[in-house]
């Protein structure tokens, strides 16, 4: 009894972890020992499973419905909440600045095809044999691991109209820079070129993984049938590298949606006539300066749906545009 | 049987911990101390730890101190607020008052603050009444008191008298302003190319709208609103008048550094390399400026039409939170921190501050070698002439906001002062209405409470 229970032992732990798929327990020699083992095994099964999903109810599904219910009250964050029905959704249609803001967070995703064209070809550049490529990679990537807070002290000092690092550069090719931050034509362009440049190694990185995973032989066989380089990039890499380019642009596209750092130290009054300003930023505005949180979870739920359709049209695109090589 | 008992016991183990962990923060937790919630930059830092270590040795009473930096502070005392741990003392601003005594965060200490003996008739009565509130009013004299000023923010005008003297200049009258006219003539004369090389390099001025025109605008005798607070008068001439012989200081006299020097905050550092004739200055200045290689002094701001010389002060405030478990000790703070002597001598000589009691101010201010010399003129501020910024006292300042979210192009000279006043009137006028709506209802649901 003693052995044969023992060595039940390692294959009732076995089926427990893979479910239900492989010989049930049940079927298992009889002895009370192994059902007892799989009850306990099921036990510490549901604590496992226990801590994600109450890790999920208390701190995204209860707040998501705490601020649902939040956006329909009049309420500046401290004391009760008055209900107000879709009182503050109404507000938010005649909200100029609202309109305003989310107009430049999405002016700021003209960065993101950019981004991604310079991370690629950097990435190709990466992916030859280079005297200090170690360096290279290392120089690309140190801003992704930076501090955003520092990082943006330091490009709004490069910024600066009169002494900044940016306009003395275009000084030496006798360009006159403009005073970047305080233009309302250039502060959009000055924070999109920073974005660019703290983003591209991420890009790179995930971008140089993607090329050097792509078979070697579809090269060999492409140059056998006379195909150029533009030819080989065009029908190989550009296609193989999809899944990589498919995630970054979802990512940044979230990521994006939620700029708020950069704006709020580099312009913290959000630019000459709200010109910088960004949907976080303005709702972080409401919420914390005039304490209006109602208002302002009311603003980020609305938010939250765009940046929901938009990840969705973009799924259902990729999904029509994926193909499979065996 | 006991397996499941065991697992249940986990589950409900886990599930109390994370609750306990979610209140146990309420009241500054721990029954052996009191935690203070403040903000500063370095030299106010290192004060106000010198004080408080002062606090606990006379008191035995543990003081634990979250600091942060200024522009960190709302967001942070409202998350910790939140989050149900309210600091048992922290600081409040003037423009928060109300909102944070209807919601019952902050406490009534006037009969705490009466039984410890502080004798409030020593300290600056606008610096104690911007605490009161009486429900309706705030800055009432008859109102509760909810805290005591950590200190009072007289913004004065100063110059760089090493400057001015080199340059001829007679030193401005301490007692009687200069018009507009006088001191637009003297920044004519100091600005100049010292160096020869084609290129202006000293200037008269260089004011920050957002901060510095509030002077202009009182002395020309307009303002912001009517007495009530009901009514946004941005749109009249006098206002009109004195936004626009601001901004012609830059683009028609051309007596500042020009739009896109002015604006990537230099003056500042302009003034304090010795580029700048006449700057503001703040008692919180004093600790940087005292170490510059000029000498400075401060002056009545130069007047308008009405003739009387006006500037803002600002004020922060101390409080109490209602839920503290220690309310005695942390009154006592409070009281230490705004009106012990022997505080107030610390931080007073550490110049980041106009002393809090009256008789201490005064022989501050007459002392000898003072640096700068004029001082009275903080104090003259603080009880004479000083205003509270416009939205120091209105429930939240969007209205006031709105202002400068579009002011560029007017500073900049691309147009007039008067077509823009009157196009922002109404938008503020709108939302001065929809703060003073919420502030009625916050009250009314406040009194219920």
């Amino acid at each position: 009894m003693t052995t044969s229970s023992a060595t039940t032992v390692g294959s009732t732990a076995t089926a427990g972890l893979r479910g239900s798929a492989t010989k049930p327990p049940r079927t298992a020699p009889p002895g009370g020992g192994s059902t007892r083992l799989h009850r306990h095994e099921q036990k510490w099964a549901l604590i496992f499973v226990a801590a994600p999903v109450i890790g999920y109810l208390a701190f995204t599904l209860y707040p998501v419905c705490f601020a649902a219910y939040a956006s329909l009250t009049q309420w500046n964050g401290l004391g009760p909440m008055r209900f107000v029905g879709l009182q503050n959704y109404a507000n938010l249609l005649g909200d100029e600045y609202f309109r305003i803001s989310l107009f430049n967070t999405f002016f700021y995703m003209i960065g993101i095809p950019i981004g991604l064209a310079l991370s690629l070809a950097l990435a190709i550049a990466m992916n030859r044999k280079l005297y200090g490529l170690t360096a290279f990679r290392t120089i690309y990537y140190i801003p992704v691991i930076s501090s955003l807070a520092a990082i943006a002290i330091l490009w709004q000092w490069a910024y600066n109209g009169d002494f900044g690092l940016m306009n003395q550069a275009l000084a030496l090719v006798g360009i006159d820079g403009p005073n970047w931050l305080a233009s309302t034509t250039w502060s959009k362009p000055a924070i999109i070129i920073m974005a660019v440049w703290k983003g591209l190694g991420y890009s790179m990185l995930l971008y140089l993984a993607a090329i050097q995973s792509v078979p070697r032989s579809l090269y060999e066989a492409a140059q056998l049938d006379g195909a150029g380089a533009w030819q080989r990039f065009r029908a190989i890499t550009l296609p193989m590298v999809r899944p990589v380019t498919f995630f970054l642009v979802v990512t940044n596209i979230i990521a994006g949606a939620q700029i708020f750092t950069e704006i709020n130290i580099m312009t913290p009054t959000g630019g000459p006539e709200y010109s910088t300003a960004s949907a976080v930023w303005h709702i972080w505005r409401q919420a914390f300066r005039y304490q209006q949180m109602g208002y302002a979870t009311a603003m980020a739920i609305v938010l939250g749906i765009l940046i929901l359709i938009i990840t969705l049209i973009q799924f259902r695109l990729n999904r029509r545009n994926s193909f499979v090589i065996d | 049987m006991r397996k499941s008992r065991l697992t249940a016991g986990i589950v409900a183990g886990l599930v109390v911990a994370s609750t306990a962990a979610c209140s146990s923060g309420g009241g500054g937790g721990s029954s052996e101390g009191l935690t203070f919630m403040f903000r500063g930059g370095d030299d106010e830092k290192a004060a106000y730890q010198e004080a408080i270590d002062r606090f606990t040795e006379e008191t035995g009473v543990e003081v634990e101190v979250i600091v942060t930096d200024a522009d960190q502070y709302a967001t942070k005392l409202q998350a910790a607020i939140a989050g149900n741990k309210v600091p048992d003392v922290f600081y409040i601003e003037q423009a928060n008052l109300q909102s944070y005594v209807t919601s019952g965060i902050l406490m009534d200490i006037t009969d705490q603050v009466a039984e410890q003996g502080v004798d409030l008739d020593n300290l600056w009565e606008y610096g104690v009444d911007s605490y009161r509130y009486d429900g309706t009013l705030q800055g009432t004299p008859d109102g509760r008191l909810y805290g005591l000023p950590k200190d009072v923010g007289p913004f004065a005008m100063g110059y760089n008298k090493t400057m001015l003297e080199e340059a001829g200049i007679p030193l401005p009258d301490p007692d009687e302003p200069l018009t507009w006219d006088e001191w637009l003539e003297m920044l004519k004369q100091l600005t100049q190319d010292t160096d020869g090389d084609g290129e202006t390099d000293q200037w008269g001025t260089g004011l920050n709208v957002q901060w510095n025109l509030q002077s202009f605008v009182w002395s020309n005798g307009g303002d912001w609103t009517n007495e009530d607070r009901t009514q946004v008068t941005v749109d009249t001439p006098e206002f009109a008048e004195a936004l626009q012989f601001f901004t012609d200081l830059t683009t028609k006299h051309q007596v500042t550094p020009n739009p896109e020097q002015a604006q990537t905050l230099d003056t500042y550092q302009r003034f304090m390399a010795g580029e700048i004739g006449f700057f503001p200055v703040g008692p919180w200045d004093m600790s940087v400026y005292n170490e510059l290689d000029f000498e400075y002094d401060l002056m009545p701001w130069p007047v308008g039409k009405t003739g009387e010389t006006a500037a803002w002060i600002g004020s922060l405030g101390i409080g109490v939170s209602t839920t503290t478990d220690m309310p005695e000790e942390a009154v006592k703070l409070v009281t230490y921190l705004s009106a012990d002597p022997t505080a107030q001598e610390t931080l007073v000589d550490a110049n980041i501050q106009v002393p809090n009691l009256i008789d201490v101010a005064e022989e501050w201010a007459s002392e000898d070698g003072a640096e700068p010399a004029n001082r009275q003129e903080f104090l003259d501020i603080v009880q004479d002439y000083g205003r509270p910024m416009p939205a120091a006292m209105t429930y939240g300042a969007a209205w006031y906001d709105e202002l400068w979210t579009n002011i560029q192009p007017v500073v900049d000279g691309q147009k007039p002062a008067a077509e823009y006043l009157a196009e922002v009137q109404p938008r503020m006028q709108q939302l001065l209405d929809e703060s003073n709506a919420q502030a009625e209802q916050a009250a009314a649901a406040g009194g219920n409470g």
